[in-house]
């Protein structure tokens, strides 16, 4: 039951990756990024490190999705 | 009985794991995509919930307490962010 979870996990987590870089809209780039660290946080649950988890969920899915943010925001002006 | 339930709980899961990642890769506008990464972070915190009880550890419940957290911040954030507001 968990390894087909774990299974489906990391397919989503190359699915997010691949889209993360074939994606034009910078913003559904960076969702797809975020998508990636999530999946990869609940891996590494599974995989029974809870800090690890607790890092990469703090720093991959919240921090740097917030830092994108800010950048996108900032640079867009110029585009399009 | 309570295994059919845990069995039925993982079944659910996976398919919302599938349609899912399905809206997100299909997604049509960006508000597609960012509701698909709200519902995917739900699951997620599911899935670690049901793990932990599974596995027996108590320590996991407190890494879903977190990422519930921080998964409102990140889509309060984009949010602000499609109003733009930021």
């Amino acid at each position: 039951m968990l390894e087909i979870l774990a299974i489906l996990l990391c397919l989503g987590i190359l699915a997010s990756g691949v889209l993360a870089v074939r994606l034009n809209n910078l913003m559904a780039a960076m969702v797809s990024a975020g998508l990636s660290s999530l999946f990869a946080s609940v891996c590494y649950v599974l995989l029974a490190a809870p800090d690890v988890a607790m890092a990469e969920a703090s720093i991959g899915s919240g921090l740097s999705m917030l830092i994108f943010l800010y950048a996108i925001r900032k640079t867009s002006n110029a585009k399009e | 009985m309570s295994e059919i339930f845990l069995y039925l709980a993982a079944l659910l899961i996976a398919g919302s794991v599938v349609l899912g990642v399905a809206r997100l890769i299909r997604g049509t506008t960006l508000v597609d995509r960012v509701a698909a990464i709200d519902m995917l972070t739900i699951v997620s915190i599911s899935m670690i919930a049901l793990y932990a009880h599974v596995a027996g550890r108590f320590i996991y419940v407190d890494v879903a307490l977190v990422y519930a957290v921080l998964s409102f911040l990140a889509v309060l954030a984009m949010a602000r962010y499609l109003e733009r507001g930021l």
